[in-house]
């Protein structure tokens, strides 16, 4: 992933808690629109790469374990070029 | 509608979606559409609910709707069938346009959507108003806001008035939806009539956007809300940005450390709009100078009244029941806590005096979600506040699991009024008097005694 350490649980939690201004440890484990959007701007940010997601990926996405999932799957699939 | 919204060179771009839509190609489709609702139903003096996300198609069918001399209600397309049906009913409009395909997908601020237009009811609008949008909950006093044609005209004319707003032959980089005040006047009819291409980035990123700013070569404004800066600080820019000259947002006020992560990344003025659905622009501080109050906007008066702020506001906004503490004689009272220097005239808005919160710009009263959860089967009791988030507690009347809470309020409310935090009780803290306790502490204490 280039050269940046695996994506984990805490990357997430504490992104979102960069967006609600909350400790990490009272951040919500569920997340709306938004919150997804905010946490595929910040990974694509830190990986410096594009994620591509299905629409029926992302629709799918009701808490932080079920973005994890779906991050670390896009993550580690070939990029194209 | 015409001379207002399609003045302009008819080759003048008006869109780009990325594909640019001029004037011509425009007027073009609006034709077409409005034969196609007038077919479908819908007559002068008649409402068409468009239930639309973001799209051409929304921009098309609202703008032939009018042309069509009909009442347009906007429906936010998040919203759940359980709202839709409520407000529906209540609205009584004569055709209803939903998407048959939507293409693009969650990341999308503008997507391809295939409309269908159905017949609904044989009624006339309920108001006069050229537009219709609902506060948070369709039931109850002062929920239905209507606009007449003449408000928003008077609104377009307004923002013309408005130092700092983009130019004819400028850009502006269209974050907002456009089925919400800022987006709709500020954007798509401030844009249609000044001649501002209207752009929305290709997906909802720090880099998209960035990427729409580079795309032309013109001076581009990035309209927004506070969720937007934070994207935009939080990417780093590949090269110099010439042709942004401000980022403007609306909905909420702005943390000063958020503005100046901002500033600091790309140099240009942080502007901050104040507003209402019921009004439209109140006041702005488009240069940033005044951070965080604003100056009331050119026609638009501001007066302080025991704490809260009131707008003037010739007649009432509402649809049906009107209540005398919203709106009396003139004067919309906005229920935010602000005070009006008197020397400068400059307003300051310190936060809401009821249950009203804002969710990245979007506005949520509590009592609608609360009555929506009381309303559930399986739940005794609930209390929602605002705790950093939305945060329901709740004492179920029998088994109740957290997911089946979270699967019924997906049926009856949009994702931006959902709890984000939900805490099932046995007993919710109570007063010696039996009334359910609301401050937040005693709550969080109730959880983890």
């Amino acid at each position: 992933m280039s050269g940046q350490p695996d994506l984990g649980r805490a990357d997430l939690l504490s992104m979102l808690a960069e967006l609600t201004a909350k400790p990490a440890a009272e951040v919500s484990d569920r997340i709306g629109s938004m919150e997804l959007a905010w946490l595929v701007h910040l990974v694509e940010q830190r990986y410096e790469r594009r994620l591509d997601l299905a629409d029926d990926e992302l629709v799918g996405i009701r808490t932080v374990d079920d973005a994890l999932a779906v991050f670390r799957a896009s993550l580690t699939a070939p990029t194209d070029g | 509608m015409d001379e207002v919204l399609f003045a302009g060179r008819p080759t003048d771009v008006c869109l780009r979606l990325p594909e640019p839509i001029d004037r011509a190609t425009l007027h073009r489709l609006v034709t077409a559409a409005q034969d196609r609702l007038t077919a479908a139903g819908l007559r002068p003096g008649g409402a068409a609910a468009l239930r639309l996300p973001p799209s051409l198609a929304y921009v098309v069918n609202l703008l032939a709707t009018w042309r069509a001399g009909g009442q347009a209600i906007l429906l936010d397309h998040r919203l759940t069938d359980h709202e839709v049906d409520r407000a529906l009913l209540r609205l009584t409009p004569q055709v209803v346009i939903a998407p048959l395909r939507t293409g693009g997908g969650a990341l999308k601020i503008f997507v391809d959507v295939t409309e269908g237009v159905t017949r609904y009811a044989d009624r006339p609008a309920v108001s006069g108003h050229a537009v219709i949008q609902l506060s948070s909950g369709s039931t109850g006093p002062s929920k239905v806001i209507g606009r007449t044609a003449a408000d928003l005209v008077a609104e377009v004319h307004r923002y013309t008035r408005i130092d700092g707003v983009a130019l004819p032959g400028e850009r502006i980089i269209l974050l907002p939806s456009m089925v919400h005040v800022l987006g709709l006047v500020g954007g798509l009819l401030y844009g249609l009539h000044a001649g501002v291409e209207l752009v929305p980035p290709q997906r909802l990123s720090g880099d998209a956007v960035l990427a729409a700013i580079s795309a032309g070569t013109t001076p581009a404004t990035v309209l927004g809300v506070p969720f937007h800066i934070g994207l935009l600080a939080s990417t780093r820019p590949a090269g110099t940005l010439p042709q942004l000259r401000r980022m403007t947002t609306g909905g909420e006020l702005v943390p000063a450390a958020a503005a100046r992560a901002f500033t600091d990344r790309y140099g240009v003025p942080l502007g901050n709009m104040y507003g209402m659905t019921e009004v439209g622009v109140i006041g702005t501080d488009l240069h940033g100078a005044h951070r965080p109050s604003i100056a009331p906007a050119p026609g638009i008066e501001v007066r302080e009244r025991g704490g809260e702020l009131w707008v003037s506001c010739p007649a009432s906004p509402y649809v049906g029941l009107s209540d005398p503490t919203r709106w009396a004689d003139g004067w919309l009272h906005t229920r935010d806590a602000g005070t009006v220097d008197e020397d400068t005239g400059l307003v300051t808005v310190r936060g809401r005096l009821d249950s009203q919160v804002s969710v990245g710009g979007m506005k949520v009263d509590l009592t609608e979600v609360e009555a929506t959860v009381t309303e559930l089967t399986g739940v005794a009791a609930a209390v929602v506040v605002w705790d950093d988030g939305i945060t329901a507690y709740v004492q179920p009347d029998g088994p109740l699991s957290e997911e089946t809470l979270d699967k019924l309020l997906a049926e009856r409310l949009a994702g931006y009024k959902r709890p984000r935090t939900l805490h099932l009780l046995d007993q919710l803290p109570r007063t010696t008097t039996g009334k359910l306790v609301r401050s937040t502490d005693a709550l969080r204490s109730a959880v983890s005694p």
